[in-house]
């Protein structure tokens, strides 16, 4: 981050006049947010707003603004509608460019222009405290025992938590049966209820459930264990948690990116902008502090990178979607 | 026991400087909006709601219901100084606090409204005292099937108890169900009855109904009778308040009576408007002065006002509890809970102690700021309405936009909320009750949600809601609150007039 | 011109159950049966819309209904439906105080919130107030600035903006 800013800061002085070559915004900056407040990408958004504020890293006001509906078309409809305006960031996950293909809507992920990835929320399965299955080939040798016996909770339906039990019977082919709730905390109550009998919740979803004892985890989706944690529940911490691949489902990576996006039309510089402060924000005491609390993985992916983890994510979801039937005729 | 603990603690988080001063801003802003004609509890706190996104959520609950008991009280001043009613719950108080209030006894009337009115939040705060603890332990027992079953009682006793006609209620219930399915729906992930208007695809927002239904179309009834205020004098006089409260303890049985029927009222969805004119209409039976009230009698007052506010506390252990709010103030309030991230319902209790019991001790305080923040500041509320109409009218027309545009920064909700101001103004006109509505429009999404997930679960058999002894319970309520009170009713007239007929 | 209670039943009746119609035919598009996963998308509107209809055309009929007999019989002084809806002066007054709200809307989105709110104040109190038009606009101003001052600068909720404000170096 330092090398990279002293970079643009000597060609600043080098080439033309101090105020030319770097662009700074001129006004208050909007913070588009893809989902309600309250939601992961509200939190997200808002703790690097005050990340931002409090060690000074942008000396305009931030202004934060929820757009939430349509699981967060709304706001990427919105990036359309103000193409090329540097003072808007987007806040979202994959479904930035997940949504066009399940449904039909009024933008494309070419409206928006991609600035960056700061974590990757993991996805666990989780199963009732005192259900009969110890490891995920367990519950999955049940499905295949009496197909669609077992109910397995979700957010939203054709989104991130249905595309991973989708993924897991196209892996296994195994059959579960999917019911969609409203978001990951209300489900976290069903399974604690034992109206479901798992959830795929990201560990911020499920943390409280957990602690209480009522609902325990099987296996992350990560290629690599969690980090290190103090002992959530009993002497359990995250990092006991064994990987899927592990414990024999061959899943090696299921992940959410928490993104941010300009409309698209830009110039270079607004983006060369906006990717230095958001690595400068990925450093301070306050991010860290939410990828703890939230037990989110670090991440900070730009330029190539990003683009390149982009392209893959898509296509490895599409084929689910495909082998699915999900994908409307207008994307396909 | 351990309800009493927990409500210690929530005094402890209820009572700092912040929470304090919160307490006092909203009971204030809820004088302000109780006060004007235009605005009016569930529109206020809608109005509110966008301002509340910066705190935690504890403080924006403790702001916003104290901003709802500011409004009650708020809307019975301006019932009995100026004979308008500030909000529908109040319009039982005009009956016989108008009259007094012209007979020279303004100080008399008032202090017996707000001491009763205290006096009813008091009692429906005790209640919720004792059933929170046991509301928590439900927790768990709610799976989809249960909870389509509660909102399905909510709906059926909307139409079985309400006072409107029941093709009156239906249309309105099936207008917020309509209005509530436009736009994403997240079960199937379709997009529904957007016509192609992407204005449309983030839904219709509740706020802004609301604010449409509720602000703008009270102020077109307003501005249809010309409004013209023929107030009386409104000074506080001490020596009488302190008359007015020895006085009180001689109304012991109209005020006790009152608050059991508020309380009844608040936990069933019948709402503290139907609370205060069922409570008036017993308590002029009751009396043996009955024949007296209309001319200003202090039961006249004390019974629908102990009523319309312990409805209006009651109405807020539903919401928590079941996240199936009872009146339209409370519907707005669970939406904001919502946005907040919470969710309403038996877990709540469990996961949130801390902003469940806060809330509930700070009920207790905020009542009791109320009633003294209330006397303390009538005059100068009251004044408020002396402003001319040309000036107030079309202020209050922009602060109803201008919360409008907040709630999701979209200009189209500006011709929404025009449109259902029309609509509003049109069925208040035509009874057509408005609570429906907005409740409707808050539960639709959880009632077909639920509804949805049960035939998930039962591949597709209805029994599933017939399938254990809670949900089943809950269901035959339902279909009781949706055929007797009608059934009943109609029985009772054939006979009477069987009877007068020889 | 002045409308009738029982006209206004029937119009309100009509529109209700119009947009009961339009849900069933925006429902229909959707599927209203059952699918490999439980009800489809269009199955709950359909059915509530069905519901409205249905009710829509009761309120219709005893609209037309109560019409009929109180041409036959002597009114009820307390609830005939051939009063009058809306009387002339108070359809006068409705009118126009929705066509300045009307305006209102529209100058809102054109020259933005702040701008229309004191043009708005200033002419009611002007018009219909009887004040002079400087005292209005300025009260109306100050409406404003005070609206700035609650949104923009404590909450920092961004209002509609028009042309002008830019000039003022406003965002």
């Amino acid at each position: 981050m330092t090398l990279k800013s002293a970079l643009i800061a000597a060609t600043a002085i080098g080439t033309a006049g101090p105020a030319l070559a770097e662009w700074a915004p001129t006004r208050p900056i909007e913070f588009v947010v893809a989902s309600g407040a309250g939601g992961g990408t509200d939190n997200f958004a808002r703790t690097i707003q005050s990340a931002m504020t409090r060690n000074e890293i942008v000396d305009r006001n931030m202004v934060v603004l929820n757009k939430g509906g349509g699981s967060g078309a709304e706001a990427f409809l919105y990036a359309r509608q103000n193409a090329a305006d540097p003072h808007k960031l987007i806040f979202g996950t994959n479904n930035v460019y997940l949504l066009p293909h399940v449904a039909q809507l009024a933008y494309s992920a070419e409206d928006l222009q991609p600035v960056a990835a700061l974590a990757l929320d993991e996805f666990l399965i989780w199963v009732k405290a005192d259900a009969p299955w110890q490891t995920p080939m367990e519950l999955i040798e049940a499905a295949m025992a009496e197909p669609g016996s077992i109910v397995f909770g979700g957010s939203q339906s054709k989104d991130t938590d249905e595309t991973l039990v989708a993924l897991i019977e196209q892996t296994t082919g195994a059959d579960f049966k999917y019911i969609p709730f409203n978001g990951g905390g209300e489900v976290g109550v069903q399974l604690a209820g034992g109206h479901v009998a798992a959830n795929v919740n990201n560990p911020n979803e499920n943390i409280g459930q957990w602690q209480a004892g009522a609902i325990r985890p099987l296996c992350v989706f990560s290629p690599e264990r969690m980090a290190e944690s103090e002992p959530v529940s009993g002497d359990m911490g995250w990092h006991d948690i064994p990987t899927c691949v592990e414990q024999g489902l061959d899943i090696e990576r299921y992940q959410m990116p928490r993104t941010v996006w300009l409309p698209a039309g830009t110039e270079p510089e607004v983006v060369a902008y906006y990717e230095d402060i958001l690595t400068q924000v990925a450093a301070t005491a306050e991010w860290q502090d939410y990828l703890s609390k939230t037990s989110q993985t670090a991440a900070a992916l730009t330029g190539d990178e990003l683009t390149a983890f982009i392209a893959e994510n898509e296509a490895a979801t599409v084929t689910v979607f495909e082998a699915e039937g999900w994908t409307t005729a207008a994307a396909q | 026991m351990g309800n009493f603990d927990l409500l210690m603690h929530g005094f402890s988080i209820a009572i700092t400087p912040t929470h304090l001063m919160l307490m006092v801003a909203g009971v204030l802003m809820g004088l302000v909006v109780g006060v004007l004609p235009g605005l009016g509890a569930p529109n206020g706190v809608s109005l509110l709601i966008p301002l509340t996104f910066a705190l935690d959520p504890t403080s924006a609950i403790i702001l916003l219901s104290s901003m709802y008991w500011g409004a009650l009280f708020g809307g019975s001043t301006t019932s009995i100084l100026f004979n308008i009613p500030g909000e529908p719950s109040s319009v039982a108080t005009t009956f016989d606090g108008y009259p007094m209030a012209r007979n020279g006894e303004s100080t008399r009337a008032l202090t017996l409204a707000f001491v009763s009115s205290g006096v009813g939040a008091l009692m429906g705060i005790m209640v919720i005292t004792l059933l929170a603890g046991w509301a928590s332990q439900f927790a768990l027992k709610f799976g989809a099937p249960e909870y389509f079953a509660v909102y399905f009682l909510a709906f059926a006793a909307f139409i079985g108890m309400g006072s409107a006609s029941p093709a009156k209620t239906l249309v309105s219930l099936t207008t917020g169900l309509i209005l509530a399915s436009v736009g994403m729906d997240t079960v199937t992930g379709a997009i529904r009855l957007t016509y192609g208007f992407s204005d449309l695809l983030g839904g219709v927002s509740f706020l802004v109904v609301v604010i449409g239904l509720f602000g703008i179309g009270e102020l077109l009834s307003t501005v249809q009778e010309g409004l013209r205020f023929r107030g009386v004098n409104s000074k506080i006089d001490l020596r009488d308040v302190l008359k007015t409260l020895a006085e009180l303890p001689r109304y012991w049985a109209t005020t006790l009576r009152s608050g059991l029927i508020g309380i009844w009222m608040g936990i069933t969805p019948g709402g503290p408007t139907a609370a205060s004119f069922m409570s008036y209409g017993v308590a002029r039976q009751a009396s043996r002065k009955g024949a007296a009230f209309g001319t200003g009698r202090p039961e006249g007052i004390v019974a629908p006002e102990t009523a319309d506010h312990s409805a209006g506390t009651c109405a807020m252990l539903p919401m928590l509890a079941l996240g199936v709010p009872s009146s339209a103030t409370a519907a707005v309030m669970m939406g904001g809970l919502m946005i907040w991230g919470l969710t309403p319902g038996p877990m709540l209790f469990a996961t949130q102690p801390d902003f469940v019991w806060g809330l509930i001790a700070s009920m207790y305080v905020s009542n009791l700021l109320g009633v003294i923040l209330v006397l303390a500041t009538v005059p100068m509320f009251a004044a408020l309405l002396r402003i001319p109409f040309t000036i107030i009218g079309p202020m209050i027309v922009v602060i109803c936009f201008v919360g409008a545009y907040t709630v999701g920064s979209a200009t189209f909700d500006l011709w929404l909320v025009l449109a259902f101001g029309l609509v509003g103004y049109v069925f208040s006109k035509l009874d057509y009750p408005l609570a429906p509505l907005i409740l409707a429009m808050v539960l639709g999404h959880k009632a077909e949600n639920s509804f949805h997930q049960s035939m998930l679960l039962s591949d597709g058999s209805l029994g599933i809601f017939f399938a254990n002894p809670l949900v089943t319970g809950i269901m035959m309520v339902a279909l009781a609150l949706l055929i007797l009170p009608k059934t009943l009713g109609l029985a009772l007239s054939l006979r009477r007039r069987k009877e007068i007929a020889p | 011109m002045t409308v009738k209670r029982y006209q206004a039943e029937i119009g309100t009746a009509l529109v209700t159950g119009g947009l009961g119609v339009a849900a069933i035919i925006g429902a229909a598009e959707l599927g209203t049966g059952w699918g490999d996963h439980g009800p489809q998308a269009g199955y709950f509107p359909f059915w509530v819309a069905i519901v409205l209809v249905g009710a829509s055309l009761w309120n219709l009929g005893r609209a037309i209904v109560t019409h009929r007999q109180a041409l036959r019989t002597p009114p009820d002084p307390l609830d005939d439906p051939e009063d009058p809806f809306l009387p002339r002066d108070h359809l006068g007054r409705v009118a126009m105080f929705l066509a300045a709200m009307t305006a209102f809307v529209i100058g809102t989105l054109m020259l933005g919130l702040y701008v229309a709110a004191t043009l708005y104040i200033g002419w009611s109190a002007w018009r219909q107030g009887g004040f002079r038009p400087w005292i209005g606009l300025s009260l109306g101003a100050i409406f404003a600035v005070a609206l700035y001052v609650i949104f923009e600068v404590t909450f920092q909720i961004p209002l509609l903006k028009g042309p002008l404000e830019p000039l003022l170096g406003i965002y």
